[in-house]
């Protein structure tokens, strides 16, 4: 005990002295841009990382070897695939592996080894020196205590000696930090009373209540929305301005971290396999896994349209020491040399700070272009692509569908205090070989108008018009099995999608058999959805659990093309694929509609993919459409504020675009169905009417905005006078060009993080 | 065209990878392996199995059977005419051994099995259906819950109304079927937890609304997904229903002579614990190695199914030797 203390005292206070001093950082920054920094000038230094697990398959290598040195006040991003043993580096740096896993290499935290700790020596540094913001915000709160008394007791652990109202004044001070309105009260709620972007701002206070000198960020955001993900962002980076603590930002969203974060680790297969500047990386990627996945990634503020990289094959099984290049039998680029030995990371000419391991870096300049190296396939056209739209046939109408469910109270008797109104009166309608989208945050009832499309009952309030085949005239079960026959789904999730007992015959073959379908004929059929999406057809006969999860979804996507719909639903078709596989899922997408002259209707909350793939787009708010349109016009030019606040929030993969940005940061959360507001749903977070005088504010509260045509805006009624024919876009909202409350504005122009 | 040619070489380079390294290894390889790694697990089934044969083969080793008396060994101590020794009457007790751990196996058997396959179906459907149907049939079960087991018993083996009953069936049957009756509530309502939990899967929405009939989604999905728990109910079940079997039988109201179980044995032989004790010992060493064996194999039946066990693969072996 006394032998790990006694050097503590003497050396903490220097190195937070010299942290937190601006001479030192600087000197700092000075060695590491010349690439001279000793390890003893980071906070935290990782070298040589290896984590091992054993499993029914032999030894699993999950991290190879990451080095890498993190400066005081400074942001590391580590970007990769799932199962690229990002969070297992985090998780042995924190000392979190189970006891199984076996760990080597040196993590120096200020010049101590942390590797080797027991459990109990490490707890002295966790929470206090390192501090850890887990992926989801609504597990990583212990339910049966308020929020006050697990902040106080992080606080309890590292500081016996505080005084009980210190501790509260302290946790109070805390949650304000992070963004929590009239923290003092809130310090006596518990967690399910809170949102899980506000869970997620209690983790961070948790993690910054003892001034961590480091900071890992699992996944932060992932399990967010996106207007709740830029708060959330906002909120992490102010901590790290308050505390000056390193972050290690370990994200899979090339998006997030472009405008965060100062050097970049990328890993593939458990591997560094670029580092450097995150301008460097961005702009001038050297290993070919990093300009796949740059070009996979769908941009929602370009509307051009090509297709995006897929980056075939999946990541190497790391069962077996790769012989070459563990990314070499994904790369276009491989060649025999890549195949003898595997590349180490090495400096990449021209720039001090950048590594790439791949033996063709050098080749690899800025001017290569992606699509050509990756063979991206050709956009594919449509046959409906020279039809006006209104000459086409309608697929799927919606009149007027409502969904309210009743919201009880009272244990033995009860009784109605409200009513939920998951979907209210939503219209639009789908014509052949087009992609219609619903955008909005979870909760804006994006699902349940899908649920409610997919019930097809004749007591739903509202007409639902499937391919002709309305539920009002005829719900009988005949008419029924003929809809199912013109409509089917892919579910969100491919694994849970698919029985995990069925074989892939089995699967493909249950929407046949129940059609009625011959033996020899279900046989054809299902080979040729295996060549349509993209399947070997040979892969027939194995169960879904051996395969990728792009290829699962592929096999859910092969499933719904089964009876041959015309109209296929999509919920959150990509959000559980990894960003590379995601592309080439988007891709077949794009060209099964062109080839098989689909609709789809679409639920996503990813705005660059419903930019990428849609034709039209609804931005959905409290169970009301409140824009929608042309997916360009809408995305290019959008008039309600709550469009305008949605798209500003999606961090873009492009560090420059980034830094410069002006995000609008909505102010809290959806609010609760119950206290509804009367007049229009957005104004409890709208920025503009935050910023209207109070004559103009009483329209907005007592008056519901309808959903009109562009008005007699000047800006559109000059774009009007351009172009003959309507505009496809409507929207509800009074004053869709008002000003932005300047609050709600937040601009890191000045404040970016390379700025001089 | 576009992208069917860029994904085809993928696949394959993929099908290389996956049968080239092994990477997918069955699932009941994996439970196969994982349960032969526990080695109270697999002594059990030995055990068990050990069991099974002697109660079916036992008898061509001796020339005695449970009705013989032999008149010139009463109350003997085991030897090698009588291996376990006789009763007062001059009854072999290997004969009699024999016979009762056979109907007390056979009883374990089949209430285990057909009580778990009807909880499953019952279960599953109330699941599938929901609302009325599920309010309904759980409160028939709730019902079969309340209702004293045990009374039933009595009445229905000890004639009471159902004279006729017993005597077209044998006293073995008819107290499997009484247990049956009995032993099912329970696991119906784990597995209808299970189901629900189920039900809310994706691929029983898809099911759904592909228009698939709503007993085949029962049939189809939901019985086969929650095997691993029926396996692990079924073992739980036999040793359920062979300890009820000996309780009734001991207390008198189960298996009635002449037929012979373990419980009887028992329960005849509790006056003689000290005049005869092999009579009280050695079907009472029988009933705790059937149980026993059944406790160890489900203790590794459990760390096999369960994908969270702590069973690391067999590479720790590998590991250790090599450094």
């Amino acid at each position: 005990m006394s032998r790990e203390t006694s050097p503590e005292p003497s050396e903490s206070l220097p190195v937070s002295a010299v942290a937190a001093s601006p001479v030192g950082r600087s000197t700092a920054e000075r060695l590491h841009v010349a690439g001279l920094h000793a390890p003893g000038d980071a906070v935290l230094s990782v070298r040589d990382l290896n984590v091992r697990f054993n499993s029914e398959n032999g030894v699993v290598h999950a991290v190879r070897g990451v080095d890498f040195d993190l400066l005081p006040g400074k942001t590391l991003g580590i970007v990769g695939e799932s199962g690229s043993g990002k969070s297992v580096t985090s998780m042995a740096i924190m000392g979190l592996l189970p006891e199984t896993a076996e760990v080597n290499g040196s993590v120096l935290l200020k010049g101590k080894e942390l590797l080797g700790l027991s459990d109990k020596a490490m707890c002295k540094y966790r929470g206090k020196e390192l501090a850890m913001v887990f992926q989801d915000p609504l597990s990583s709160l212990t339910p049966v205590y308020t929020v006050g008394n697990q902040i106080v007791e992080a606080l309890t652990v590292h500081n016996p000696t505080m005084s009980k109202q210190a501790k509260e004044v302290r946790a109070a001070e805390l949650l304000g930090m992070v963004g929590i309105p009239s923290p003092k009260d809130r310090l006596k709620a518990f967690p399910h009373e809170f949102s899980g972007g506000m869970r997620q701002r209690v983790m961070i206070a948790i993690a910054i209540a003892n001034n961590p000198r480091v900071l890992i960020a699992d996944e932060p955001t992932t399990a967010l929305d996106v207007t709740i993900q830029a708060q959330v962002l906002e909120v992490l980076q102010k901590a790290q301005d308050e505390t000056g603590a390193a972050v290690v930002m370990i994200t899979h969203d090339l998006g997030v971290v472009a405008g965060i974060a100062d050097d970049i680790l990328v890993m593939y297969a458990g591997k560094p396999v670029e580092a450097g500047v995150v301008d460097d990386i961005y702009y001038n990627p050297r290993m070919p896994y990093t300009m796949g996945l740059l070009g996979a990634v769908p941009r929602v503020d370009i509307s051009e349209k090509s297709s995006l990289i897929p980056i075939e094959g999946m990541p190497p099984n790391l069962v077996h020491t790769p012989t070459g290049c563990s990314f070499a039998p994904r790369c276009p680029l491989a060649g025999p040399e890549c195949l003898t030995g595997e590349p180490p990371l090495r400096k990449v000419p021209g720039s001090s700070a950048h590594q790439a391991a791949c033996v063709k870096a050098e080749a690899l300049g800025g001017d290569v272009d992606v699509h050509d190296i990756f063979h991206a396939p050709p956009v594919p056209v449509s046959n409906f692509a020279g039809i006006p739209r209104e000459d086409r046939k309608t697929v799927l109408e919606l009149r007027d569908v409502k969904k309210h469910f009743p919201l009880m109270k009272g244990a033995l008797l009860k009784r109605r205090i409200g009513t939920v109104k998951a979907v209210d009166g939503l219209s639009f309608d789908i014509r052949e070989g087009e992609c219609f989208a619903i955008v909005g945050e979870s909760g804006s009832g994006k699902t349940t108008t899908l649920l409610e499309i997919m019930e097809f009952h004749k007591d739903q309030d509202g007409e639902v018009v499937i391919g002709g085949l309305s539920n009002k005239e005829a719900a009988d079960s005949k008419t029924k099995f003929a809809m199912r026959k013109e409509m089917q789904m892919v579910f969100q999730d491919p694994t849970g999608a698919l029985d995990p007992r069925f074989t892939v015959y089995e699967v493909l073959a249950e929407p046949l058999v129940n059609q009625g379908m011959g033996k020899s004929d279900i046989k054809k059929r299902i080979m040729e959805l295996m060549r349509l999406v993209g399947l070997q057809p040979d892969h027939v006969n194995r169960f879904p659990n051996q395969f990728s999860g792009g290829q699962r979804q592929r096999i859910g996507i092969a499933r719904a093309l089964a009876v041959n719909p015309k109209l296929v639903v999509l919920d959150e078709p990509v959000s559980a694929l990894d960003v590379s596989v995601q592309a080439g899922v988007i891709n077949l997408l794009d060209k099964l509609r062109a080839e098989l002259g689909l609709s789809y209707l679409m639920v996503a909350h990813d705005l660059a993919v419903v930019r990428h793939i849609s034709d039209r787009v609804a931005v959905m708010y409290l169970g009301k459409i409140v824009e929608v349109g042309e997916v360009g016009r809408v995305f290019d030019n959008p008039r309600h504020p709550y469009t305008r606040a949605l798209l500003s929030a999606i961090p873009v993969p492009d560090p420059e675009v980034e830094r410069n940005r002006e995000r609008i940061i909505l102010e809290g959360d959806l609010p609760t169905p119950l206290d509804a507001p009367t007049g229009c749903n957005f104004v409890t977070r709208c920025p503009v009417y935050a910023a209207l005088p109070e004559a103009k504010k009483q329209k907005c509260l007592t008056e519901e905005p309808p959903l009109e045509m562009i008005s007699a805006s000047r800006a559109a009624a000059q774009l009007e006078a351009e172009t003959s024919t309507a505009l496809d876009q409507r929207f509800a909202c009074f004053f869709p060009d008002g000003d932005l409350d300047q609050s709600s504005l937040v601009s890191h122009a000045s404040a970016g993080p390379h700025a001089p | 065209m576009t992208n069917l040619n860029a994904v085809d070489p993928a696949a394959v380079a993929e099908e290389a990878h996956l049968e080239g390294h092994e990477v997918v290894i069955n699932k009941s390889t994996i439970i196969l392996r994982r349960f032969l790694r526990n080695k109270t697990a697999v002594a059990g089934l030995i055990v068990f199995v050990a069991l099974t044969i002697f109660s079916f083969i036992g008898g061509f080793f001796t020339e005695w059977d449970k009705s013989k008396i032999d008149p010139f060994s009463i109350g003997m101590a085991p030897s090698s005419d009588h291996f376990f020794g006789t009763s007062q009457a001059g009854i072999d007790l290997y004969a009699q051994m024999v016979e009762g751990t056979r109907v007390s196996i056979l009883i374990g058997l089949v209430v285990g099995l057909v009580s778990v396959l009807v909880a499953a179906v019952y279960g599953c459907t109330m699941a599938y259906f929901g609302g009325k149907v599920d309010k309904v049939m759980l409160f028939f079960l709730e019902a079969l819950i309340m209702m004293p087991a045990l009374l039933v018993v009595a009445v229905a083996t000890n004639g009471g109304g159902g004279g006729s009953f017993k005597q077209a069936l044998p006293s073995w049957l008819l107290l499997t079927i009484v247990l049956l009756v009995f032993s099912w509530m329970g696991t119906a309502r784990l597995i209808r937890s299970m189901s629900m939990s189920l039900m809310s899967r994706d691929f029983v929405k898809a099911a759904q609304f592909m228009g698939v009939p709503a007993r085949r989604i029962v049939w189809r999905h939901l019985v086969p997904n929650i095997g691993s728990l029926l396996v692990l109910d079924i073992t739980r079940g036999v040793t359920a229903a062979i300890l009820a079997e000996v309780t009734f039988s001991f207390i008198g109201i189960g298996i009635k002579v002449p037929d012979v179980s373990l419980g009887v044995l028992i329960g005849g032989a509790t006056s003689q614990v000290q005049t005869y004790p092999w009579m009280f010992w050695v079907p009472l060493g029988a009933m705790f190695l059937l149980t026993g064996s059944l406790a160890m194999m489900n203790d590794g039946l459990r760390d096999a199914f369960d994908p969270s066990s702590s069973s690391v693969g067999k590479a720790k072996k590998k590991k250790k030797s090599t450094s």
